[in-house]
């Protein structure tokens, strides 16, 4: 028996789609607390406002992250919600697990929790929404002890890093997304777990342009991997894709028929660059051109490959705030080895490099992309000791003038006033 | 001369009691010590907070710090 009328909630159920209306019903026959979730939420329809207080001073004892707190601002008429707890557990890299370990991460959440959960956040973690204050130590031990599954970061920390399949299932991966991954979330155990900076502070690994964590949208630090040399080109596939021998896209587009495979329309026309052409029966790639889009690749999978010679790119700075704008991330190192051998000490550096430059001059509550765009991104890549190069330009210049630096300047900015006075006067 | 840790320590717990907010970013503890590098502050800070002489407050994307006594308790809220 429903508890609250909920006619406005109710119409989200009529769509073809899935409803989260019907999920939080469902949910509420075996946890009541949830039809004050819908009666809540009602409420906030009929009245355009929401009923929600956030932040508080909830943890976990030794934690400063992983459990954001919530609260109904009227606990009265929804007691359910009073206390309504977000955690967020740290994924397994590539958000590889058994349904064994599943089916004991919901049991735990049914027997602490409204059994409600967001898998996966944008953040990449399991997200468990919906609990008290009093549940969370005893679900805290639980979790560590009996599953040995971790809190993620929320908050000023380190937010638990994620990466794609990487190496494990794709064969384009250009470096061990996992292994960088699982590195730095045990190297940074205590960023993770504590407040670290002015504001959040996000890494994201995919092994290849095609960004399958969309790391460049979603991280302060995006490590995109990517290749050096030529793509690797078997002619033969190419004619075995141009004869319909084999399907485009690995036949992902193959459930409608888009007329025969035209190689000049669907690729080389398409590549961003212009940088293919065939020679005859030959394909060709001007690799000092090509911006390794990936676009090639993916609909030819058989016949090119990323090419031997592989590490990544490193992007800073994407961000998405509700006021200022969403921003991408940009491309500061454009080609960097990812290397285990000696636990990625080069990426670590990076890292730091943006770390103490942006804990001292970052201004609270400030991404890193939104404090480089404050002080322009030369300024940033002379903090980080990065000479600029063509492809950190995103637009000519807007504005004339040319700053000389003092170093730059044949006697500094020191002169003698009184010498010049004497030529100048005032 | 940078402050000692215990030195730094009393600097925050000054600073976090007569600060007219009661929550303070991180940032706004780096004046305690210009000498110390902020990543050493945090570790000071975060440190205080483990002994229960601060806690976080956080807004689930940010994170500040507080003297115990002077945060809003949402917890034992009656309204
Ligand atoms: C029961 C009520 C709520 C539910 C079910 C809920 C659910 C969620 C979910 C699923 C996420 C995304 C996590 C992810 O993608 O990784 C999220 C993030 C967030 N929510 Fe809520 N939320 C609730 C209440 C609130 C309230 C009341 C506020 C603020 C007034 C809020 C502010 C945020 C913020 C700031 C984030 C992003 C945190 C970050 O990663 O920086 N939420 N919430
Ligand atoms: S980002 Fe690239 S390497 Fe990673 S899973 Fe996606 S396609 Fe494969
Ligand atoms: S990867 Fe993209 S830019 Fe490079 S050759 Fe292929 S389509 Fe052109």
């Amino acid at each position: 028996m429903p508890k609250h009328d909920t006619p406005l909630l109710d119409e989200l159920e009529k769509g073809p789609w899935p409803s989260f209306v019907s999920d939080i019903k469902r949910q509420a026959e075996k946890k009541p607390e949830c039809w004050d979730i819908l009666g809540q939420l009602e409420l906030s329809y009929e009245e355009k406002i929401t009923h929600w207080k956030h932040g508080g001073i909830v943890g976990v004892f030794g934690y400063g992250g992983g459990i954001v707190g919530r609260y109904s601002d009227m606990p009265k008429r929804f007691p359910g919600v009073a206390h309504f707890h977000t955690v967020r557990l740290n994924q397994p890299s590539s958000k590889f697990y058994s349904t064994e370990k599943l089916r004991a991460i919901c049991d735990l959440w049914e027997k602490y929790g409204s059994g409600m959960t967001n898998m996966h956040g944008s953040t990449g973690d399991m997200v468990l929404l919906g609990t008290t204050t009093k549940n969370l130590e005893p679900l805290f031990y639980e979790l560590t002890h009996d599953l040995k599954q971790d809190l993620g970061g929320s908050g000023s920390n380190l937010r638990t890093p994620s990466c794609c399949l990487g190496k494990a299932r794709c064969e384009w991966s250009c470096y061990d997304t996992q292994a960088i991954c699982h590195h730095l979330t045990m190297h940074y155990q205590d960023e993770i777990h504590r407040p670290a900076f002015p504001y959040k502070f996000k890494f994201k690994f995919s092994g290849c342009p095609n960004d399958c964590v969309a790391s460049i949208a979603r991280s302060d630090l995006s490590v995109i991997g990517t290749w050096r040399d030529d793509i690797q080109i078997d002619q033969a596939a190419i004619q075995a894709y141009i004869s319909g021998e084999y399907n485009s896209n690995a036949g992902a587009h193959a459930d409608r028929d888009w007329g025969k495979f035209d190689i000049e329309k669907e690729v080389l026309s398409l590549c961003p660059t212009q940088c293919m052409r065939m020679d005859g029966d030959k394909l060709q790639i001007q690799t000092s051109e090509c911006t390794r889009c990936m676009h090639c690749i993916n609909v030819m999978p058989r016949a090119l490959k990323p090419g031997k010679e592989q590490g990544a790119t490193l992007l800073v700075g994407a961000k998405a705030p509700i006021l200022d704008g969403a921003q991408f991330a940009t491309m500061i190192v454009p080609f960097i080895k990812i290397d285990p051998e000696n636990d990625f000490q080069e990426v670590i550096d990076f890292i730091e490099n943006i770390w103490d430059w942006w804990m001292e001059n970052g201004k609270n509550r400030e991404r890193t992309g939104e404090a480089i765009q404050r002080v322009g991104l030369p300024a940033f890549l002379q903090v980080m000791n990065i000479e600029p190069i063509p492809q950190h330009i995103k637009e000519p210049r807007s504005n004339p003038y040319v700053f000389w630096k003092e170093e730059e300047v044949e006697g500094g900015w020191t002169r003698d006033v009184r010498e010049f006075r004497k030529r100048h006067a005032q | 001369m940078a402050l000692s840790t215990e030195e730094l320590e009393e600097a925050i717990l000054a600073k976090a009691a007569k600060s007219p907010k009661p929550q303070l970013y991180i940032k706004d503890f780096y004046a305690c010590d210009p000498e110390t590098k902020p990543r050493a502050i945090k570790n000071v800070a975060n440190g205080l907070v483990k002994q229960g002489k601060m806690v976080f407050w956080s807004s689930g994307s940010t994170t500040m710090y507080a003297l115990p006594n002077r945060v809003k308790d949402e917890e034992h809220r009656t309204a």
